[in-house]
């Protein structure tokens, strides 16, 4: 069953131009000029109930905006959408009650009162049964282990402890849909690897389909089966997140601080490995997933240089479009 | 009304309970701010009460359009103490636009404006009655005990329509957020309507004629003036016919803005990624 559907999905915004200095600012006051930009440019997108997908592009791709059009808050300039069978625009308060949705940095925990509130509130405004919400409340504090700051005012938690209310917030009402928009951001390694934690439990348990946007290579590989990539508006890439992994997401960088100064032995690295920087004590090195592991190049250090700290980094995932983006051009000019 | 509707109107008014139960709640956080408020209401109360002092001639037998020196110090206090408890919607709605944070209010299932009214209409009630209490302090110590008798229960009855009036005034000019960036200038000219020919410094019926039938006309007066000469004159009929008023002014500004969130939520412009 489709959980969503888009079929030439598009948005165009007015933006007013004007030129720069004091001159332009007058002239835009009495003829202003105003220029059409496209945000979305005819998405067309089939995602099955059940299914994590990770939703990516550069910023300004239009991700965001075609969120906002899936949940009703956006009208779309053209193009139909269903999700879970409804019209995201027309049918925006009936919908509201089978999605959730968290939004980057903008919360929905009221700032000077406890997540407690907050969540009696959204027990409200989704209509939830007194018994139903106490079971589900409790269920969701316990598996989110915010029992500790449950009675903290929202302004005195730390950023993980604000992001971890939020996502339970957002499962309360059972959503069948929810639209992650960057959801680990800001947050450290133990807390993000929390949070993909609970995320992927709750749709394993719960069947929630997931739809993703982050600039984290790890969300994308940790929870989603499928990726989607935009790029100026329109789709680049659907494909299977291993695929991705196969094809693109196949480099990794090790950042080395020895002991001592780089020598011979941290040179010789397996093919596949390739040295970045070699500087002082630091060595960076790019590693082919394709052609070796990382387990190789580590081995070939153990017992012939002394390691005093390892980083193994994903390249950035705006790297990694442009490459797709590079690669789909070269495709198509070769055609 | 069928089944359906009533469930769904119940459902809105928890909603609705809900939201206005936190943001009481909120209130109490904000200390320093209520307290500052507070202060500030004494200072122009005190101003007032100087001035009108002189105005009367420190003679509290005299009439002056049919309000004695102690009806208008109380006068004052009902329209101050309503006047002050409006929360800011403007700035609030323009900076949800703004940064971007409407999209969490938009994908609730709960009414944008229905919960913009609870969060307003609590607010307001809950300053109100602080402000009514302080404000009392000073109108007591200067001209002597309220005497009003059906003038309370008057003065709270006009209050509901009152703020509701001013949340609709309010949000007229807030909606605006959707189509252009600036709303404070709008909000300044609405600010000095409602203290001057919406009666907040002194009652319409010290204006001159031409400037009372003009008032007569406008929606301004329903938010301070109507609750205030009710508390200060009461009058069952005159009560009646001010709380028509209001209704009518209610039904006329409730339409309007009904009106622009529909055609501007369709333009809307949601910053913030």
């Amino acid at each position: 069953m489709l959980a969503l559907r888009t079929r030439g999905l598009s948005k165009t915004f007015k933006v007013k131009r004007k030129e720069p200095g004091l001159g332009g600012s007058l002239r835009s006051l009495f003829r202003p000029q105003w220029e059409t930009k496209p945000a979305v440019r005819g998405i067309d997108l089939d995602v099955e109930q059940g299914e994590t997908v990770a939703f990516l592009g550069p910023n300004g791709a239009g991700k965001s905006t075609t969120i906002k059009m899936l949940t009703g808050i956006l009208h779309p300039s053209s193009g139909e959408a269903e999700v879970l069978g409804l019209s995201p625009w027309r049918q925006r308060a009936e919908l509201a009650y089978r999605i959730g949705a968290v939004f980057g940095q903008k919360s929905q925990l009221w700032y000077h009162l406890p997540p407690v509130d907050t969540f009696e509130l959204i027990g409200r405004v989704y209509e939830m049964r007194r018994d139903e919400y106490a079971r589900r409340s409790r269920e969701l504090i316990e598996r989110f282990e915010l029992g500790p700051y449950l009675h903290t005012p929202v302004r005195k938690l730390s950023l993980g402890e604000r992001m971890r209310c939020e996502i339970a917030a957002v499962f309360l009402h059972r959503p069948q849909l929810l639209f992650l928009d960057e959801p680990t951001i800001g947050l450290d390694v133990v807390v993000k690897q929390r949070i993909r934690e609970l995320i992927r439990e709750r749709n394993r348990s719960e069947e929630t389909t997931v739809f993703l946007t982050s600039h984290d290579a790890g969300d994308v590989e940790e929870l989603c089966s499928r990726v989607v990539v935009i790029h100026h508006g329109g789709l680049l890439l659907d494909e299977p997140v291993e695929r991705m992994k196969r094809d693109v997401l196949n480099r990794k960088t090790i950042n080395v601080t020895l002991a001592d100064p780089v020598s011979d032995a941290a040179l010789a690295l397996p093919d596949g490995a390739r040295v970045v920087r070699a500087e002082g004590r630091t060595l960076t090195v790019a590693v082919d997933l394709r052609r070796t592991a990382i387990e190789q190049v580590l081995a070939t250090w153990i017992g012939r240089v002394r390691l005093e700290d390892i980083t193994v980094e994903d390249p950035p995932l705006e790297e990694t479009i442009k490459h797709i983006y590079g690669m789909r051009q070269e495709t198509e000019a070769g055609a | 009304m069928t089944g359906w509707r009533f469930v769904l109107r119940a459902a809105s008014g928890r909603k609705a309970e809900a939201v206005a139960r936190l943001t009481v709640q909120q209130q109490l956080a904000y200390k320093t701010d209520f307290l500052l408020r507070s202060s500030f209401l004494l200072l122009i109360l005190f101003v007032f009460v100087q001035l009108w002092t002189a105005a009367y001639g420190g003679d509290s037998a005299k009439v002056i359009s049919g309000f004695t020196m102690k009806e208008i110090i109380w006068y004052l206090v009902f329209t101050e103490s309503l006047t002050m408890a409006a929360p800011p919607l403007t700035a609030k709605v323009e900076e949800e636009v703004k940064s971007g944070d409407i999209a969490v209010r938009l994908i609730r299932p709960m009414s944008y404006l229905g919960y913009h009214y609870s969060a307003f209409l609590s607010e307001a009630a809950f300053r109100c009655a602080v402000h009514l209490l302080v404000g009392s302090a000073v109108a007591w110590s200067f001209v002597g005990a309220p005497d009003f008798g059906f003038g309370w229960p008057g003065f709270m009855a006009l209050s509901l329509g009152a703020l509701t009036v001013a949340f609709l005034l309010n949000a007229s000019v807030a909606l605006c957020a959707f189509w252009v960036e600036e709303t404070a200038g709008l909000q300044f000219v609405l600010q000095k309507l409602q203290f001057t020919i919406g009666g907040m410094l002194l009652p319409v019926d010290l204006m001159p004629g031409w400037l009372q039938r003009v008032c007569a006309w406008l929606p301004f007066q329903a938010a301070l003036y109507l609750p205030a000469r009710a508390a200060v004159h009461y009058d069952g009929a005159m009560l009646l016919r001010f709380a028509a008023v209001q209704i009518g002014w209610i039904a006329v500004l409730g339409a309007l803005v009904a009106f622009m969130y529909r055609r501007g939520v369709r333009k809307l412009y949601v910053n913030g990624g």
